[in-house]
């Protein structure tokens, strides 16, 4: 069993210095890895990354994070990026991660994603140059998604995890508006994660939405945004059956090895 | 003049909500009823709380405003749930 504590939707910012730390203080006693669900900058600035990873920078626990569209808003996303893989903060982008905790495999892929809309109310790539660059992007994020989930499969990983910023479900919306959805998802994230494979979908990014949902293909979904989940973070137990199937971990240690699976 | 339609303004109060280096908030609920403008959603710190008021008074300084927002204080860790 694997204890996943996932908050999205920090947008630290300069007001936010000894505010984020604080409310991590007994997270090694609660979890064993925390997940962050994008937008952990307010306006994607290379201060802001500075400050949000110096808040996240050794809370006992890996850290493994996916950014938002408010971190990528100043264009200095690559900085954040750094600054936040300085502090041991794993950033994922089309890319997965194999942890071993006490000799669990915990497996995480990881995208930003991007919007379009749900089925039956959903963009296409048609007309103008702009849309088809809108849906296209969604395209090609899903599909690396995809590929990261499958890459966690060839390691070996006992449990799955999608990590998102954008929601792969509408059910997770609810208390949105409903003209907004097509920019706070896409069902191709959901499609992606049903053709490889999840334990559990994690995404923030809708604050008005609903905690919990499930993809088309029965997998667990729950949006994590902060103002969402009204807590600091949430823990999910995942793999309560796997422990019959645990291999030899070698110790227990935390070592981590990850497969970027494209680019 | 059509640009003072309330529905014009409420436009123009988000964008500048979004764009304005002060807030960057993009998911506020803005409204404007009986001539009055209402905030509500939540925000991470009370110095954003008072950003986001300040921007909308620039943006309609004629009309009055209602702060509704919440700050996400530190609520502690959630329940552990079983999801697999």
């Amino acid at each position: 069993m694997t204890r996943i504590a996932a908050v999205g939707d920090l947008h630290a910012g300069p007001d936010s210095v000894g505010t984020i730390r604080s409310r991590f203080d007994d997270l090694s006693d609660r979890a064993d890895v925390l997940l962050l669900a994008g937008d952990l900058t307010r306006r994607g600035t290379e201060e802001e990354g500075r400050i949000v990873a110096e808040e996240l920078g050794d809370l006992g626990v890996p850290v493994i994070a996916v950014l938002g569209n408010h971190d990528h808003h100043s264009g200095q996303e690559a900085r954040i990026r750094e600054q936040l893989e300085r502090a041991g903060v794993r950033v994922l982008e089309r890319e997965g991660v194999v942890l071993d905790i006490d000799g669990t495999r915990l497996g995480v892929a990881g995208t930003k994603g991007f919007g379009g809309g749900f089925a039956g109310a959903s963009a296409s790539a048609f007309g103008e140059d702009e849309m088809k660059a809108f849906v296209g992007h969604t395209e090609t994020l899903a599909a690396g998604l995809e590929e990261a989930l499958a890459g966690l499969q060839a390691n070996r990983a006992d449990v799955r995890v999608a990590l998102t910023h954008y929601a792969p479900v509408d059910a997770t919306l609810a208390g949105e508006r409903l003209e907004i959805f097509p920019f706070l998802g896409s069902y191709l994230l959901a499609e992606a994660i049903d053709r490889a494979g999840a334990d559990v979908a994690i995404h923030g990014h809708a604050h008005r939405g609903t905690e919990k949902g499930v993809t088309a293909g029965g997998v667990t979904v729950r949006n994590v945004a902060e103002t969402v989940i009204g807590h600091a973070y949430k823990v999910y137990r995942v793999g309560d059956s796997v422990g019959a199937r645990r291999r030899p971990s070698g110790g227990g240690s935390s070592r981590s090895y990850s497969s970027r699976t494209t680019s | 003049m059509s640009g003072q339609q309330p529905e014009y303004m409420v436009a123009r109060i988000q964008d500048a909500l979004a764009t304005d280096p002060r807030t960057g908030e993009l998911e506020l609920d803005v409204r404007i009823a009986g001539g009055r403008v209402f905030l509500v959603g939540a925000v991470a710190t009370a110095e954003r709380r008072e950003a986001v008021e300040q921007v909308v008074r620039e943006v309609v300084p004629d009309l009055e405003v209602l702060n509704e927002l919440s700050v996400t204080e530190d609520q502690g860790p959630g329940p552990a749930e079983p999801v697999s």
